[in-house]
């Protein structure tokens, strides 16, 4: 991978971004890529605004920042209204439950029920995060390995394994589907 | 080697742990509480120690006094922490106590916003405490990774120039994560160009050469060495003194034995100013990051563009500011700290313009939109405080 690949997760504190972030920034290091994660958000513990900024790169990465997305998971209303911009040819994953994407934009917009899927399956909401990751592993095929995203997750996540396992199992089938 | 992904703060504090730093002394604040943290996990790992104190100035009297013990010792705040270090700073710099002082630079003034990025303590940086006659060494890293090794260096500068030594870092580089590597055996250290200086031990009677002398051992106490250490203007003995003559030898000796072995001390990356460029960016820490990829980037599209990256920052080298041209001084504030000293070192015929962000970084389509404007000369509609020519 020469190219530089950037990744913007944003949503409310809760939802686990920091987690995919850190996650995905781990899996990089373990596929021998550079990465940077950024994390910025508000002051609330749950509930207020969230957003990493995730670039992986063969070379030194340089700017940290995310301005042209290959990937923008937005799961909340508050995150797509104010990134939505950024994307110019990227591909965009929103949650449904959260998000009504605006059809009118020419870019890709790609649904992914996670939470739907972590209460239905799995009990909790708790798990969407996992079923995001699953799904990014998907989506980055060629880029990261899905083992690799899958270590870093578990790394990542300390609790829950058979859950979170189960949910990135999930993530990655509904993806597979697109 | 360890390859991990972590952020400054455990950068740091793992860089402390290699160059020998086994006692912490500190008070949590936003964005360096990690550093503190993670010390009181490992200090206690490698037979060190970790104090919490009441407060900064006490965190720093702590430090000081544990340096004069015998132990490499650091400790770490934000903007509103610094500020009250200035006391004890003075005892540190005066008396001639190595030590290391991490800066994780937020929003300000006062308690600005916690969890975002400043750079508002340049100035504070170069006068951190009362009285002058005395220099400064300053140092920033941009990266996890520098973050780390600029840890170990800045014990090496403080035992060899026997001061304190500040690391002004900001908030994206202490809370940012990025892959690091780790040295796990001397080899190793070396292989990473580490260098550690151990604690050695004035034999006294002088506690001070009245020249700019440097790799002078520190006074350690309870060491049998004669040499006393006092805050109050001393002779060379260290002995508390109101003769003027005294004090001139001493301010020369704070101020030269820096001044005089800056080529020690001065570290800076120049990209594309060998042929002379138009236009040249000048940035520290975070911000720099995105200066050097929006100046590939022009470069790549045929812009004259070249950048200079500061790692020391004071003294500031005034020597690398070679080429006329115009200048922009990109800052992670508003009131651009480092235009002036820019203003200061550049050569006749050159200008200098401010590029000022406070609590986020540019981007790279800013900073190419500022490019082309200055290099055709135009103005472009911007908030005061992020566009004005000096």
């Amino acid at each position: 991978m020469a190219k530089r690949t950037e990744v913007l997760v944003s949503g409310f504190g809760g939802q686990g971004v920091v987690r995919i972030g850190q996650t995905l920034s781990t899996a990089a290091v373990y596929q021998g890529l550079n990465t940077t994660m950024l994390v910025s958000h508000g002051t609330e513990t749950r509930g207020g605004y969230v957003r990493t900024q995730v670039v992986m790169a063969s070379d030194i990465i340089d700017s940290p920042v995310v301005e042209n997305p290959d990937y923008f998971v937005a799961l909340s209303k508050a995150a797509y209204n104010r990134f939505i911009s950024l994307v110019k040819e990227g591909t965009v994953i929103y949650d449904p439950a959260y998000v009504e994407p605006d059809a009118s934009l020419p870019i890709k917009q790609i649904p992914l029920a996670a939470r739907d899927t972590a209460v239905k399956e799995l009990g909790r909401e708790l798990y969407a995060n996992a079923v995001v990751l699953g799904a990014m592993a998907r989506m980055m095929t060629g880029l990261v390995d899905k083992e690799n995203i899958l270590k870093a997750m578990l790394e990542r996540i300390p609790r829950f394994h058979e859950e979170n396992k189960k949910a990135f199992e999930l993530g990655y089938a509904l993806m597979s589907k697109e | 080697m360890r390859r991990t992904l972590d952020t400054g703060n455990a950068a740091i504090t793992e860089g402390a742990i290699i160059a020998g730093c086994r006692l912490f002394a500190g008070y949590p604040i936003t964005p360096a509480t990690e550093i503190a943290e993670n010390m009181s996990r490992r200090l206690p790992q490698v037979g060190g120690y970790y104090v919490q104190a009441e407060d900064e100035m006490t965190a720093l009297h702590i430090c000081i006094g544990g340096s004069l013990g015998g132990l490499k010792t650091m400790t770490a705040t934000s903007g509103p922490g610094f500020i009250l270090y200035a006391d004890p700073m003075g005892w540190a710099l005066g008396s001639e106590i190595p030590l290391v002082v991490v800066n994780a630079q937020r929003v300000g003034p006062v308690s600005g916003i916690t969890g975002a990025p400043g750079q508002g303590e340049f100035y504070m940086s170069r006068y951190p405490t009362q009285g002058g006659n005395y220099e400064t060494i300053v140092l920033a890293p941009n990266s996890v990774q520098e973050a780390f090794s600029i840890t170990v260096e800045a014990f090496y500068l403080a035992e060899r120039f026997r001061m304190p030594v500040i690391i002004l870092a900001d908030q994206l580089v202490t809370d940012g994560w990025e892959s690091l590597s780790i040295p796990e055996t001397p080899e190793e250290v070396e292989a990473m160009g580490l260098k550690v200086v151990p604690r050695r031990i004035n034999k006294g009677p002088e506690f001070y050469p009245a020249t700019d002398e440097i790799d002078i051992p520190p006074v350690v106490l309870g060491h049998n060495t004669g040499a006393a250490c006092s805050d109050w203007t001393p002779t060379p003995e260290g002995y508390d003194t109101e003769e003027v003559d005294f004090q001139h030898k001493h301010a020369y000796r704070l101020i030269y034995k820096v001044r005089n072995h800056k080529d020690l001390i001065t570290r800076y990356e120049s990209y594309f100013v060998d042929d002379n460029p138009e236009l040249i960016l000048v940035a520290y820490g975070s911000p720099s990051r995105v200066v050097i990829s929006a100046v590939k980037q022009a470069r790549e599209k045929g812009m004259k563009v070249g950048a200079l990256r500061l790692i020391s920052l004071w003294p500031f080298p005034d020597e690398i500011f070679k080429v006329q041209a115009k200048y922009l001084s990109v800052e992670l504030n508003y009131d651009g700290q480092l235009v002036r000293e820019v203003q200061r070192a550049m050569p006749k015929g050159s200008e200098v313009h401010f590029f000022g962000k406070c609590g986020e970084l540019p981007t790279v389509a800013e900073l190419e939109e500022m490019m082309q404007a200055l290099l055709a000369g135009k103005e472009i509609k911007a908030r005061k405080w992020e566009w004005e020519a000096w």
